[in-house]
């Protein structure tokens, strides 16, 4: 690269994945159906810093976002700052990118570090369906600005005579695509059926996301990961029981009445609406080795795509596809240079409608511009730990969720194998966005300058005894 | 043909009156066995004709926002095709109300409609609007005729606008029908996208095309021509799809929508607006549980 020849500029720094911690999922109308998003952000910042003993510690930047907001919380993250231990000059800000927010607010941190603008940052994310956001009518709504900025009394009672009864019923928050009307699930029925994606083939997935995550429950994975709220301890969410008979039982749900194919989309093999907070701590290597922070992995790139949903050129959830395909060209990488896959099940059919698209040649060749498919992947590094369909997808929380499920995973690869690992995370997004990033394991220190060679053995045995722990465990899913 | 010049455009309420009084003369004229009133079976052989209608007043504008607003358009001072096409509506509605027209205003369902923007027309600019009625032909259910409405910015030698607007009148038999053809099954596309029309949707378009016949705004009018509840207006739901399209039509296009089963409202229609391989935009409206077609057409960059 040009920049390697310029003496004068800096080797940008690692940016590393300390840890994460996150609050259970709880089933919407479940455990925290009365916290709202501030409650349950600072409850993970809490658990987050109580971890990493931040208390008084002033990060470099806080930032996170929750999907259904209130007006009132314009502010969100700065005010869970506020009430938690960290030190109040934390600056903080909100970001918002549908489901992708959590992911995107990982990147935007890893790529200040690396430009050396902060030395650590917390991303991270929080959604309640539970406690959304009610808004009035748009014609209460108008009626009342209007009133509002009326001057007379006489205006200001003729602005309220243009309410009407149906104004008065609220307005509450819905997952339909604003552009298009129809909901997500709708939209990705499209996308199974225009790719003949089975139901059974999407029961195996849900049935492995919650066989998945119960094992990795059982085995202690989510030990460091995850602090209890208002007495839930696990993903309310999780079914460990579920059977592929169970799976077959239920009713579709979406794509009903779609000319020519049988509809495939059940509750079962759908994400359920959920609440729940995460939040991930990144930083320099330096800032990590002076605390005594452990290394799990560190943020190699990461690619955002959208795609043209609105006119049916490509499916609402298809973005990661394209994002994946674009990151692997510029890192020089194939699809099956991964230890795990984490693909974020908005529905496990997203999941499969990525799949069959890395690997048809047609759709890479024209959509993608590649000259060969991406291939298929080892479906045994397919969300090894589950994902959404079992432990749920309060929206912006998600991101935490993966990324810091990830860098535990590659940690404890490394650990056990003494070789880098690798992972490949992508989430679908609302408005046809997408988000693919690679994280790889950092316990090595392999930083290229010199002179952080000595911090980054520090870390490495920070990182080492993370892993080698946590190997314990992995020992204990494998049983 | 004479041209008669308005000094305005002419106020649709008047029309309506004018238009269900004289739908019941006409009415009245057919039913009436050795009625001495003679049958009207020609068109007018007159344009009405307004010369540099004003389209930079607050109004307007306020009207244009409103229109791009419940029909799903982009925020612009451009005006799309939909709104010219209420621009020109009451002066189409001010023949169609003269004792001389051969068909009653109140029923007649709007089957066809195609438009051609030559150029876009910027809200500011002043309009000639002419509306003219064409092609008196029979169909096997009734009477149609074609209701053509030029808009010509002031200054230019041609129209900025087409709109040809079909109308049948049911059961209203004054010219001879042609042979019926054999529709095609319909099967419907994939949807890219899903209405929601509430009952509201028929009073919503009505205030700002003007169009305020009964059968999209009152249940009892729409149950009197045999509705079971008020229909959103045919151009409601050819203007949203046109506006689904987006910037991909340009500045000039022609706009083609054939109305099949009416939208009862509420209702949901499935929808499809692609582009085809030919730069042909398709659209398409459907009710997806019955199978039912709304609306079909084409909407094709120029």
């Amino acid at each position: 690269m040009a920049t390697s020849k310029n003496q004068t500029t800096p080797p940008a720094a690692e940016a590393v994945i300390v840890g994460g911690n996150r609050i259970p999922f709880a089933r919407a109308g479940g455990k925290y159906s009365s916290a709202s998003n501030q409650e349950m952000f600072t409850a993970a910042l809490e658990g987050l810093v109580a971890r990493y003993g931040l208390q008084g510690e002033r990060i470099g930047e806080v930032v996170g976002g929750a999907v259904l907001k209130h007006a009132r919380d314009f502010n969100l993250v700065r005010e869970s700052v506020l009430g938690s231990s960290l030190s109040s000059q934390t600056p903080a800000y909100d970001l918002q990118q549908a489901c992708a927010t959590g992911l995107e607010a990982v990147v935007t941190i890893s790529n200040k570090i690396k430009l050396g603008q902060v030395e650590s940052g917390i991303a991270g994310g929080t959604d309640t369906v539970s406690d959304a956001p009610i808004a009035v009518s748009e014609g209460l709504r108008r009626a009342l600005l209007a009133a509002g900025h009326a001057k007379t009394l006489g205006a200001r009672l003729k602005a309220f005579a243009a309410i009407r009864p149906a104004d008065i019923a609220p307005l509450t928050p819905s997952t339909d695509e604003p552009r298009t009307g129809m909901s997500m699930g709708e939209h990705q029925a499209v996308t199974t059926a225009t790719w003949g994606i089975t139901r059974e083939a999407q029961d195996e997935i849900a049935l492995a996301s919650h066989q998945h995550l119960a094992a990795a429950w059982d085995s202690g994975f989510f030990d460091d990961l995850v602090t209890p709220f208002r007495g839930l301890t696990r993903d309310q969410n999780l079914r460990g029981d579920s059977t592929m008979e169970k799976l077959a039982g239920l009713k579709p749900v979406f794509g009903k009445n779609l000319e020519g194919t049988e509809p495939t989309m059940t509750a079962g093999n759908s994400t359920p609406l959920t609440d729940g907070a995460s939040a991930v701590l990144l930083a320099s290597r330096e800032w990590a080795a002076e605390r005594n922070l452990p290394v799990l992995a560190k943020v190699v790139d990461a690619e955002t795509a959208a795609v043209d949903y609105v006119h049916g050129h490509e499916g609402l959830l298809m973005a990661p596809a394209h994002a994946v395909a674009r990151l692997l060209t510029r890192q020089e990488l194939t699809l099956q240079d991964f230890d795990f896959y984490e693909i974020h099940e908005a529905f496990a059919s997203t999941v499969l409608t990525t799949l069959a698209a890395w690997e048809d040649a047609d759709y890479c060749r024209t959509e993608l511009g590649l000259d060969a498919p991406l291939g298929s992947i080892d479906r045994e590094r397919l969300n090894v730990n589950g994902s959404s369909v079992a432990a749920g997808h309060p929206f912006a929380a998600t991101g935490g969720r993966i990324v810091a499920t990830a860098a535990k995973l590659v940690a404890e690869r490394a650990a056990e194998t003494g070789r880098p690992a690798r992972a490949l995370i992508s989430v679908c997004a609302a408005g046809g966005l997408g988000v693919a990033a690679i994280i790889e394991s950092a316990a090595d220190g392999s930083v290229s300058t010199g002179s952080t060679s000595a911090t980054g053995s520090t870390s490495a045995t920070g990182s080492v005894s993370t892993g080698s722990t946590s190997a314990t465990s992995t020992t204990g899913t494998e049983a | 043909m004479t041209v008669e010049e308005l000094g305005q455009i002419p106020p649709l309420g008047g029309s309506f009156v004018r238009g269900a009084s004289g739908s019941g003369v006409a009415a009245a004229r057919r039913v009436l066995p050795g009625s001495d009133a003679p049958q009207t079976t020609t068109l007018p052989d007159t344009t009405l004709r307004v010369a540099e209608v004003s389209t930079s007043g607050d109004d307007v504008a306020r009207r244009l926002a409103e229109y791009e607003r419940l029909v799903g358009e982009r925020p612009s001072e451009t005006m799309p095709a939909g709104f010219l096409h209420v621009l020109g509506f009451p002066l189409a509605t001010a023949l169609m109300v003269r004792p001389e027209f051969p068909l009653p205003l109140l029923g007649m369902v709007h089957v066809e409609n195609h438009v051609s923007l030559f150029r876009p027309v910027e809200l500011g600019e002043s309009v000639t609007v002419t509306a003219r009625a064409e092609g008196l032909r029979g169909h096997r259910r009734g009477t149609q005729v074609d209701l053509v409405t030029d808009v010509t910015v002031v200054g230019d030698d041609s129209p900025a606008y087409t709109g040809v607007s079909t109308y049948l009148a049911k059961g209203v038999h004054i010219a001879p029908a042609p042979e019926e053809t054999e529709r095609p099954e319909f099967v419907p596309p994939l949807p890219t996208a899903r209405w929601r029309l509430d009952a509201r949707v028929g009073k919503a378009y009505a205030t700002v095309s003007g169009d305020r016949n009964p059968i999209h705004v009152s249940v009892l009018g729409a149950k009197a021509f045999g509705f079971p509840r008020t229909i959103a207006h045919g151009m409601y739901t050819a203007a949203r799809a046109l506006a689904q399209v987006g910037p991909a039509r340009g500045d000039a296009y022609d706009w083609d929508v054939q109305f099949a089963r009416p939208v009862v409202l509420p209702g949901v229609v499935d929808v499809s607006v692609r582009p085809g391989t030919d730069g042909v935009w398709s659209i398409t409206g459907w009710n997806a549980r019955k199978r039912l077609l709304h609306l079909n057409g084409s909407v094709t960059p120029r």
